[in-house]
């Protein structure tokens, strides 16, 4: 038996982001550890730049296409890993500047491994495998949201995030067991055909509830979401701003791949007039608690990450509406949605990150005065709240529209039109807490004495980037929908 | 037909916002420049656009912007008579209100941030107005939004502007969550979003709605509830008086609260007979209680911001009654005759070292006499008098009410006799009368740049009524018949209105120092300057909501932890070696964690 090197050669980009972690990890060990800090953060993170860029670049070249049990490479699986890497990118510049650990080899190392995982989680097309990416893109998440020594609130927050992990994990775990148990099969497609089949025992809907768990967990939805306004709040900033854009991306994909491919057969129905059992009325109970639970909490929030992570909640509970559009549109609308979301999120976030570092928080006064402070970043996060809030010509209005049309003139004679009714509701609350965080940076003067606040290059040019995203896709979404409507016609979804 | 024009006209105003924006920071004067380049180009323009309709060319401009599986939408500039017709509101009445802002904003800091915003307003008025399905509608519709609260907002120091400023995008979005849920309804069930498709649609098939066509209609029409602040949402427009005075005239009189009228007007096939009716009453109670708190203002922007809501109700009336012609015939008067208004009190106000209280004015004839001659036609104008403009078009919507219903036809006169009232009111308190401060006194004409622009207004305003706006929309929508009986007995009703009101306030306010209105009439007074107490009630809507809200966080909270300590008892009994983390916060949440998973079973297998 000769030993046959082909199953790496579809995982090269995983691969390529792989060792560059390790790389960075080196070079940090053996040349730049002596030398002063603004050098070795710049020397590794323009590693770990390489190391994502590298991995795009094989992604953009490599067509060798193809299907296996355990994995699936097709356009759409390569062209999310291309945006998911893409946020990565942002995330590694951003850390630039960040001054919060020594261990800046660890750090980078880390973010690679869990861009990894995130990879390897978009094209599993087994639930094991699926658990195993989740736990690779989980693992590193959790000692990254502790990375900052020096304050007690990531540590705590990190310690939750872990405990709700690994409690979700377990539920996820079992759900699997169970299905496997009754169907004794493990990949997608073959479960989706012995669901097909069999008789569907009670057993299975309770096998379904538990594995949907870990990834209610993973993007946040309400009432699975207690971790996440203290991650935001607690983790050191680009991390947070990891968890709220790419990783959320990828468990969107995820659970829409596990509902549609592996649990297509026991739908349900959450209609007004047709409640039956299956998946359906468990997103729409989830989108509902989100989207009421994320913004009811969100206005009485005074920090502004704490905020942002309530909103996300909302926001979770938006993207899964998409889940009740019809087949060809829920992807398209879904993607859209959550990539869009995830460019806006981020730069919030960032925007956040960068006036914590001036003023030791971010409570709402420290956000006073900004417009006159920092103009620049006050401006951009003026669009990227405004997106949030769905006001055109911005990308997250279109995300929206699209999005609820999906869902409305998904299911025949306008079944879910009630949801889309709470859901236009719950967004035109939503404006009334971005309009709080705005008057405090344009209306409210700075306290006396507040210097200019002077974000680096390193920050402003992503962020700057980002707005300008946000913008385009708004006023001209057909290239992105274009693309993504062209992968999911190649990749047989 | 790709003809640049039409591009030209909704674009160089964009252009110049970005230019001002980017590059003109820092130099106020071309700025100021750009911006009123722009908006007369296009003003000019589409004069030249109209004399292509008039000689029969047919208009259109569009492109592809989406194509997703059946998803298209066209970015598509739609010239007919109606648009045509507002297209020349916008620029030209726009246009003279950024050559007075030349002169109003003069010395302000924030100049070139005004025009800038002036200039995206412009763009995204003219957006609205040409779009040609309902998608594009919205997003302009928004953007008109948000450059309301930019500029109203504008002087951002101010604490009441930055609320008023708020309050008036909140209150919008309220109406646009019904507007855009009315949207997605009709691109479920047409499949198509585009005006005229739709409209085929519904000839094709008249039970395309269904059950829904009320429903539908009335969802459409919340959006012009809020845009046009007709009742229950009014409550921010008067507030909106907060920002400078020609964005009042621009924006909160002339055009922007008329794309709510527009847009009804534009969708009109929408509309069946229940939801016409009900919006019918609607602009006729808007109507009345507006004109009713108007008596009793003080502050003369407030008095004809109240003016406005009160003229808006009129014509939405008329679209409820089924005559979207007579409504934009008012829509067309009014913005003259309103921008007018506005502007003379921007001057009044100017002159007087930005008093508005009418009670420190008085005879301010003498002091400004222009201003007071054009603020006078532009009165006379809004209270119908022959041959001034707003007869005209008064007399159309109040001959339509005559025939069609009875109760709205005196509403209406009895809504002209307050109309007239009130402005008496103003016009004796403010320019005869005794001067009732030191600034009366000294109160000094306006600039030339701001004077010129009166003049232009004042003629429109006195000449509006001959154009024939009526008859040159009329073909777009079902001929109307000619009944001019009704327009005799409308007319005669009209001025013995106009009449009466002149009388009364001739007869109250002649020689008055203060109101003596208040001393007569306590309690409805009271009523009237509490603008019906709305602002109050509304307030105490939203914090019961809260406090029911918050009530309800609580008892929540109280059961949950009367569950949890239920089960911490049962772990302490059952081993304190199973207990994990010692944090206790941890422990609930994991707690609810697990109970969120029954809260879903439950659903699940329950179900």
């Amino acid at each position: 038996m000769t030993l046959s090197l082909d199953w790496m050669i579809p995982l090269i980009p995983e691969e390529i982001v792989i060792i560059f972690a390790l790389a960075a990890l080196a070079v940090d060990f053996a040349i730049v550890r002596r030398m002063n800090p603004a050098v070795r953060w710049r020397v590794i993170g323009a590693t770990a730049c390489a190391g994502c860029v590298g991995a795009m670049i094989w992604i953009g070249r490599a067509t060798n296409y193809g299907t296996s049990e355990m994995l699936a490479l097709s356009p759409l699986t390569q062209f999310i890993k291309l945006a998911l890497l893409g946020l990565a990118l942002v995330v590694v510049v951003l850390s630039l500047d960040a001054r919060f650990t020594r261990h800046t080899g660890e750090y980078y190392a880390l973010l690679l491994l869990a861009t990894a995982g995130l990879m390897l989680l978009i094209s599993s097309e087994n639930l094991l495998m699926i658990f195993i990416a989740l736990e690779i893109l989980s693992v590193p998440l959790y000692v990254l949201t502790a990375f900052d020594k020096t304050r007690e609130a990531s540590a705590e927050a990190a310690l939750k995030y872990f405990l709700f992990g690994s409690v979700a994990a377990a539920f996820t775990l079992f759900g699997i067991s169970l299905l496997y148990g009754m169907t004794g099969e493990l990949g997608l497609g073959a479960i989706a055909a012995k669901l097909r089949t069999q008789p569907v025992e009670p057993v299975c809907y309770a096998a379904l509830v538990m594995t949907l768990i870990g990834f209610a967990f993973k993007v946040a939805a309400a009432p699975f979401h207690f971790w996440a306004p203290d991650v935001y709040e607690g983790a050191p900033a680009p991390i947070a701003c990891f968890v709220a854009s790419a990783s959320k991306v990828a468990s969107f994909f995820v659970l829409a791949k596990i509902v549609i491919d592996g649990f297509g057969p026991i739908r349900g129905g959450a209609a007004w007039n047709d409640f039956r059992a299956g998946w359906m009325p468990v997103l729409a109970v989830l989108a509902v608690l989100s989207m009421a639970g994320g913004n009811i909490a969100a206005l009485a929030q005074t920090s502004v990450k704490r905020l942002l992570a309530y909103s996300a909640i909302a926001h979770g509970g938006y993207a899964l509406l998409a889940f009740f559009g019809n087949a060809r549109q829920m992807l398209p609308a879904l993607l859209f949605y959550v990539i869009t979301y995830a460019l806006t999120v981020l730069g919030a976030l960032a925007v956040a990150g960068a006036v914590e570092n001036s003023a030791n928080g971010d409570r709402m006064a420290a956000w006073a005065g900004l417009g006159r402070r920092a103009p620049l970043l006050a401006v951009c996060m003026f669009i990227f709240m405004l997106s949030l809030a769905g006001i055109p010509p911005l990308a997250g209005f279109f995300g929206k529209f699209y999005l609820f049309t999906a869902a409305a003139a998904g299911q025949p004679h306008l079944g879910m039109l009630w949801l889309v009714i709470v859901a236009v509701g719950a967004s035109a609350i939503s404006l009334y807490y971005y309009l709080q965080v705005l008057k405090q940076i344009y209306a409210v003067p700075p306290p006396a004495g507040a210097m200019p606040l002077r974000a680096s290059r390193a920050a402003l040019f992503p962020i700057a980037l980002l707005a300008a995203l946000v913008i385009v896709f708004g006023c001209a979404p057909g290239w992105l929908l274009g693309r993504l409507s062209a992968v999911l016609n190649s990749s047989a979804f | 037909m790709n003809d640049p024009l039409p591009w030209l006209i909704l674009f160089l105003p964009l252009l110049a916002a970005v230019l001002i924006a980017l590059f003109l920071q820092g130099k106020p004067r071309l700025s100021a420049l750009v911006s009123v380049g722009a908006v007369v180009v296009s003003f000019i323009l589409s004069l030249d656009l109209l004399a292509q309709f008039l000689g029969g060319a047919m208009l259109s401009a569009k492109f592809n912007w989406l194509r997703v599986g059946h998803l298209t939408i066209d970015f598509a500039l739609r010239f007919d008579a109606l648009s045509l017709l507002m297209v020349l509101i916008v620029t030209g009445v726009g246009a003279v209100i950024h050559i007075y802002s030349v002169g109003y904003m003069k010395g302000d800091p924030g100049y070139p941030r005004f025009f800038g915003c002036m200039s995206l307003f412009t763009f995204s008025m003219l957006g609205v107005v040409l779009s040609g399905n309902f998608f594009q509608m919205f997003i302009f519709w928004e953007l008109v939004g948000v450059c309301s609260y930019l500029l109203i907002g504008f002087w951002h120091r101010r604490p009441a502007a930055a609320d008023a400023a708020k309050k008036a995008f909140l209150t919008n979005r309220l109406g646009d969550f019904g507007f855009f849920t009315g949207i997605i309804l009709v691109w479920s069930m047409a499949g198509t979003m585009d005006f005229i498709r739709v409209r085929e649609e519904m000839m094709r098939n008249p039970e395309l709605f269904d059950a829904a066509a009320t429903g539908v209609g009335l969802l459409i029409f919340c959006g012009a509830v809020g845009k046009s602040a007709q009742f229950p949402l009014h409550v921010w427009l008067p507030d909106a008086m907060e920002g400078p005075t020609p964005v009042s005239a621009l924006i909160h009189a002339a055009t922007m609260v008329a794309a709510g009228v527009y847009m009804i007007c534009r969708v009109f096939f929408i509309f069946n007979v229940p939801a016409l009716q009900i919006i019918a009453w609607i602009g006729g109670l808007t109507a009345l209680m507006a004109g009713l708190i108007a008596v009793q203002q003080d502050d003369i922007k407030r008095i004809l911001a109240y003016s406005t809501l009160s003229q808006l109700g009129y014509m939405v009336m008329a679209v409820g009654l089924g005559e979207p012609p007579a409504a934009m015939f008012h829509l067309g008067t009014h913005a003259f005759f309103k921008a007018l208004l506005f502007l003379a009190a921007g001057s009044v106000i100017h002159g007087m070292s930005h008093e508005q209280d009418i009670w420190k004015m008085g005879r301010l004839k003498e002091r400004m006499p222009l201003t007071f001659w054009t603020f006078l036609a532009g009165a006379l104008a809004l209270c119908g008098l022959w041959p001034f403009s707003g007869f005209f078009s008064k007399d159309a919507i109040l001959a339509l009410a005559c025939e069609k219903s009875p109760t709205l036809f005196a509403v209406g006169i009895f809504v002209a006799f307050l109309t007239t009232f009130y402005m008496f009111r103003l016009i004796l308190v403010v320019f005869f009368n005794r001067s009732k401060s030191d600034a009366a006194g000294h109160a000094h004409e306006s600039p030339l740049i701001m004077v010129v622009p009166l003049f232009v207004l004042a003629a429109a305003s006195i000449f509006g009524g001959f154009f024939g706006i009526e008859q040159f929309l009329a073909p777009q929508f079902a001929p109307a018949p000619e009944a001019a009986s009704f327009f005799i007995k409308a007319a005669g009703f009209g001025f013995a209105a106009f009449a009466a009101g002149a009388v009364t306030a001739f007869a109250l306010y002649f020689k008055a120092q203060s109101d003596p209105l208040p001393a007569q009439m306590q309690w409805t007074c009271g009523l009237l300057r509490h603008k019906f107490y709305f602002d109050e009630i509304y307030a105490e809507l939203i914090d019961l909501t809260q406090e029911s809200l918050a009530k309800a966080a609580n008892a929540l909270d109280f059961v949950l932890k009367l569950v949890i300590r239920a089960l911490h008892g049962t772990a302490e009994l059952t081993g304190r070696a199973l207990r994990l983390a010692q944090t206790g916060n941890l422990q609930t949440y994991t707690l609810l964690f697990a109970a969120g998973i029954a809260v879903v079973l439950y659903f699940m297998l329950l179900h």
